[in-house]
């Protein structure tokens, strides 16, 4: 391998390890700010990062479509639905007294504990580095696998989507009084 | 694209630890309903890239890690949905969303 070849490579690799470091951070940070912002509007607000960023790592892992449904339906419909909500239940955001429960003591030493445990796992186990080569196709193979072997769980799922629009306009319909 | 991915899967399942973690944190010391829903977003979007990692550095030739990614998104608008929608209502009862101050099952 020539010289200039390997610093291609190098180079190459040293983005792919500044993207990923970019969005790792901007996957981490903007969820603890929403965990841990007091109003729940800035809470809510601080997700649409978070998302994107997570819509940023599929498509450096190659999963294109996944990026954009991500993109589609986590901001542009849960995100909104959730501000929706937060708007008709707590007005335009007032900080809360206290936002957090009697627990966060503990709370946050069982989740520690709990990644503590994983971390740990992962630094025992070894799995190759992927010796694959990129896949190619990846939208149209997954088309075919949605819809030959998968065609019943998709059916499925756009069955539970009807069933869930038409469960929640009932249950937020304002009663007669 | 990348001919093969450059770093080892550790980075991104670290990565999902740290998102699930903070998650966790949120659905056991939040008080608010809406917040605690947040914070299960933010769990699954955990799991999503746990699945996709997965799928990518198993090889890309299974769509398996895909399909259940999808699968996790769809259910996530589903409860999404639902959840609000049981939000809205628990609040024009009790007039809180305050997880801990809707006790009327409590003996």
């Amino acid at each position: 391998m020539t010289a200039a070849v390997t610093h291609q490579l190098q180079s190459g690799a040293f983005w792919y390890l500044f993207a990923f470091a970019c969005l790792a951070a901007g996957v981490l940070i903007p969820g603890l700010l929403v965990v841990l912002s007091r109003n729940l509007l800035h809470s809510a607000l601080w997700l649409l990062p978070c998302l994107v960023s997570v819509a940023g790592l599929f498509l450096l892992l190659g999963a294109e479509l996944l990026a954009a449904v991500q993109i589609l339906v986590y901001c542009g419909g849960i995100v909104v639905l959730i501000l929706f909500a937060v708007m008709l239940t707590h007005g335009l955001g007032h900080a809360d007294i206290r936002v957090v429960n009697q627990q966060l003591l503990w709370g946050v030493i069982g989740a520690a504990a709990l990644a503590g445990v994983v971390l740990h796992l992962l630094s025992r186990q070894m799995w190759p580095i992927g010796s694959a080569t990129a896949p190619a196709d990846v939208t149209g193979r997954l088309a075919e696998a949605l819809l030959s072997p998968y065609v019943l769980a998709f059916e499925v799922a756009s069955v539970v989507l009807l069933v869930a629009m038409v469960g929640a306009i009932v249950i937020a319909r304002a009663e007669p009084e | 694209m990348t001919s093969a991915p450059l770093i080892p899967i550790h980075s991104y399942l670290v990565v999902s630890v740290l998102l699930f973690a903070i998650g966790l944190i949120g659905v056991f010391t939040r008080r608010n309903a809406i917040a605690v829903l947040l914070s299960i977003e933010l769990m699954l979007n955990a799991a999503n890239i746990n699945f996709v990692a997965f799928w990518r550095y198993s090889g890309g030739a299974q769509m398996e890690g895909q399909v259940f990614a999808i699968a996790i998104i769809t259910v996530a608008a589903a409860e999404a949905a639902i959840a609000l929608a049981i939000i809205l209502n628990v609040y024009r009862r009790f007039r809180t969303v305050n997880v801990d101050q809707i006790n009327l099952m409590k003996g």
